[in-house]
């Protein structure tokens, strides 16, 4: 609106709080950037993948062709040598980026790891995120007693190293699964490494949330809506969630980004993602004693998650600017 | 039980004590080429402690291979490789005993003069060859099963006897005799293990790796320096004097182990002249570049080791033959082998084709999908849910990955287990976590097919804590034949019924898919010589010598 237009009696129209983060989001090319690469990346593994094995190599990521040949400059290479040796990459549909130990295709594996190292990624991050969000709430708004026993829980839990306490928790469920009463997961099921994962982090998240509930709780809107008799349960959903959904949405994209490292951390170590579903981490794992031989095993999964990550933590970074250009919101492990 | 060296052996490949058959290869005018030079410290490697230094206790690959320099039992394996190293030879005894009363006695003398260490310093006695078989029985060595058939010993065992009786030990005669309660073909090799080596009386009945007064050497070295995860440190046993070719004065001055050497690191360490000699085969992927860049330094024996993955017969669904045989013939065992670096080479055989006359090859289960599709549809379990378990280091889970692609192949809903090598084969070998189906090896403890078809296949051992027998096959008419050759005296009589066994299990049983026969191969300095694969003690440190 002009100037000119104030003038004449027209009223100003107010931007809204996601216009605004939106506008300061957009005028960030880094972000712009970071946002593009995660967009290709997640377009490349979930549509992208099945579209590759369809268009080009016609087999799937769990296919071993161990004792398969292809053909490359018009010879029979095997696709797996007698002394074990993968081929490696090549202008070729089939095994563009090369084969694994076990005669599986690189890229194949690559996009499929890909969809898993990013839903486990995704998918802890939002279990760690909402327990960490509850937690914090509770413990912040109610302090008192629930709130001593909240924070020694967590104190406990951030007592551990993370990835110690991660490898103890996965190696205790990797024999006989997870068993809580009526509730059965298989050792073998997703939701082990995503619980895992999303577990050792819930500190991170619900402390400084329980810090801001704490500093909101005695402001006059929260006051208010108790003396209209809200209880707690009302307040925390209706007055203190909004209140903290900027800070919460920031640490997402950052511990989404933690989480996809932890992941390939832990399934390097033999205790994350089950070996026979691919994920980044397990095709680095798998592929680390050929790193001199078949280093395009270890690179490109390594890239992939470099990328991921990068552009993330980026993404987290510009959008806590957006949301919030006076948070000091970081998420340190 | 010789699977703990395996798992200790890690990434590379699983190192069995081979027997015979194949003497080592390679390195032409390498390894065992020119006079040999006394003298000089060896630098080795191994990539973790052995189990112990204790002759009565140790029963890793690595373990034997320093208590074989170290001490001496009234016999001893030849000290050569290939076949002539399964060869049985006197060693403290005088000469080889023949069995007497039918088989069930056998009188050992023992030549005078021959010395233990210091600080005990005096002849070794029959009464210490009495009081160390009997020190097994006190020390819960894994090796007590070799001479629970002596008379007395499993009396002695329960603690209702002072001593084994069965043993008979005069001191002034200089001899010592057996009595077995029937006869044991493979007595004599048991006599040869490192658990019935000479301790001087009075040895503590624990653990004496960490005591450095009570490591007493019989041999040409004895263990003078030992700190658990670091190092071992072998040098000259003052009181040897070499008493028969088959116990070499040893060439080398010292030999200095360090303890936590890598794979990869001892490839480098070796290029770089900082490493004479390591425990483990080189990582797979960097043999083809050692075998072009150093021809001579690179060795390749056979050893008397299987492969195979284990069904369990009690179940589901592998308590169905038909399921079992379809695994066997979806299995291509050239992948598997591939997986394995290539180093060895295929077989279906229980008995390793270096056991002579008791290895008689078959080929029952040709690569045939279809064959095994169509079984499994016979058999009525597709779809059945199976998990492949495998221990951790390389490149095992790669062999489970596959075999779970050939059961998922075949109609079967198969997951892969992957479980910490240090808790692998307790967990398979305990009856309460009995897997479906798991990755397995076996490498012989002596060169005789007792220690493969009735070790590991006899029914009546099957137990429910440290059971070998981890199909639990369980055979009536196969035991009573076991035990039938058990009774016969060494020989091609005996063989052929190991042979019939081999074929009958594999056939009309298939509690395994066997596929390979694992090699041993060595990456050495340039600077070492004289490096000989004996089967059962592995590579003898007295024969080594390093060129000026």
């Amino acid at each position: 609106m002009t100037l000119e237009a104030v003038q004449a009696g027209a009223t100003p129209t107010g931007r809204g709080g996601v216009a605004l983060a939106w506008r300061r989001f957009r005028r960030n090319p880094t972000a712009i950037g970071s946002a593009l690469v995660l967009l290709l990346v997640v377009l490349a593994c979930f549509p992208g993948a099945p579209l590759w094995v369809d268009v080009a190599c016609h087999h799937g990521p769990a296919f071993q062709n161990i004792n398969g040949y292809v053909t490359q400059n018009g010879h029979r290479v095997p696709v797996v040598a007698n002394d074990g040796t993968p081929i490696g990459p090549g202008w070729r549909a089939c095994y563009l980026l090369g084969a694994d130990a076990n005669g599986r295709d690189l890229m194949v594996r690559l996009l499929y790891g890909g969809r898993v190292s990013l839903e486990v990624g995704f998918a802890s991050a939002l279990v760690c995120v909402g327990l960490g969000l509850l937690i914090g709430m509770v413990s912040g708004y109610l302090g008192g007693f629930t709130d001593s026993i909240l924070s020694r829980l967590m104190d406990l839990i951030w007592a551990f190293p993370v990835y110690l306490l991660a490898v103890a928790l996965a190696t205790s469920l990797a024999l006989g699964g997870l068993a809580i009463g009526p509730l059965r997961v298989s050792s073998t099921s997703l939701a082990i490494p995503i619980l895992v994962i999303a577990v050792v982090y819930v500190p991170y998240v619900a402390r400084p949330i329980r810090g801001q509930v704490i500093s909101l709780r005695r402001m006059e809107f929260v006051e208010a809506a108790v003396a209209q008799g809200a209880g707690p349960v009302r307040v925390m959903i209706s007055e203190l969630t909004p209140n903290v959904a900027s800070m919460t949405l920031v640490m997402l994209t950052l511990i989404v980004a933690n989480n996809i490292l932890t992941e390939a951390a832990l399934s390097f170590l033999g205790v994350g993602v089950p070996i026979l579903t691919p994920s980044w981490g397990n095709i680095i794992q798998q592929g680390y004693n050929l790193i001199v031989t078949a280093p395009a095993l270890t690179i490109a999964p390594g890239i992939a998650i470099m990328l991921t990550v990068v552009s993330l933590n980026v993404l987290g970074d510009a959008l806590r600017d957006a949301l919030d250009p006076h948070s000091k919101v970081r998420v340190k492990v | 039980m010789k699977t703990l060296s395996v798992i200790l052996a890690g990434a590379a490949l699983t190192l069995a004590a081979g027997c015979g058959g194949g003497s080592s290869s390679g390195g032409g005018s390498g390894a065992n080429a020119g006079t040999p030079v006394n003298g000089g410290t060896l630098l080795a490697g191994i990539p973790s402690n052995p189990d112990h230094l204790d002759p009565g206790l140790t029963y890793t690959n690595e373990g034997w291979e320093i208590v074989e320099a170290t001490n001496n039992g009234l016999l001893t394996f030849r000290k050569a490789a290939g076949g002539a190293g399964s060869v049985i030879v006197p060693d403290i005894a005088t000469g080889l005993p023949a069995p007497t009363d039918g088989g069930l006695v056998y009188t050992f003398h023992l030549r005078s003069g021959v010395k233990f260490s210091p600080p005990v310093s005096r002849q070794v006695l029959p009464s210490d060859f009495k009081y160390s078989i009997q020190r097994l029985f006190k020390i819960n060595s894994g090796g007590v099963g070799f001479y629970t058939g002596i008379v007395g010993a499993n009396a002695f065992a329960a603690g209702n006897a002072s001593q084994i009786s069965g043993i008979v030990a005069n001191d002034k005669a200089m001899t010592i005799s057996f009595h077995l309660t029937q006869p044991d073909g493979t007595f004599l090799e048991d006599m040869a293990l490192p658990f019935a080596f000479a301790m001087p009386k009075g040895t503590p009945y624990k653990d004496i790796s960490t005591i450095p007064q009570w490591r007493i050497a019989t041999g040409p070295y004895r263990v003078t320096d030992y700190v658990p995860g670091q190092k071992i440190v072998l040098a000259r046993n003052p009181n040897f004097t070499s008493w028969t070719p088959n116990t070499p004065n040893g060439h080398l001055n010292a030999i200095d182990i360090t303890v936590g050497v890598t794979p990869e690191q001892s490839v480098n360490e070796t290029a770089d002249g900082q490493l004479d000699w390591y425990f483990e085969n080189p990582p797979p992927d960097r043999l083809p570049q050692l075998q072009r860049q150093y021809p001579n330094q690179v060795f390749t024996s056979a050893t008397g080791e299987i492969e195979y993955f284990s069904m369990n017969e009690r179940l589901y669904p592998f308590n169905k033959l038909a399921v079992r045989q379809a695994v066997n013939y979806a299995t291509d065992r050239h992948a598997l082998l591939k997986l394995e670096g290539g180093q060895g080479s295929i077989t279906e055989n229980i008995i390793p084709p270096t056991f002579g006359t008791a290895y008689v090859k078959h080929d029952f289960y040709p690569y045939d999908p279809a064959k095994a599709k169509a079984l499994i549809k016979s058999a009525g379990v597709e779809g059945a849910r199976v998990a492949v378990w495998s221990l951790n280091t390389d490149p095992y889970p790669n062999l489970a990955q596959y075999m779970a692609s050939v059961l998922n192949g075949i109609g079967l809903n198969a997951t892969v287990k992957i479980v910490d090598a240090s808790v692998y084969w307790d967990l398979i070998s305990t009856e309460k976590n009995d897997p479906q189906i798991a990755y397995n090896n076996w490498s012989q403890d002596f060169p005789e097919g007792e220690d493969f078809i009735d070790v590991l296949l006899n029914g009546q051992n099957i137990v429910n804590v440290g059971n070998n027998n981890q199909s639990n096959a369980d055979v009536p008419a196969y035991d009573k034949l076991i035990d039938q050759a058990k009774r016969m005296p060494l020989g091609n009589a005996r063989n052929a019924i190991w042979a019939r066994l081999d074929a009958g299990y594999s056939k009309t049983n298939a509690p395994w898919v066997v596929f390979m026969n694992a090699a041993r191969i060595k990456y050495v300095s340039a600077r070492l010589h004289g490096l000989v694969f004996n089967p059962t003690y592995y590579d003898l440190f007295p024969s080594m010598w390093l060129s000026k």
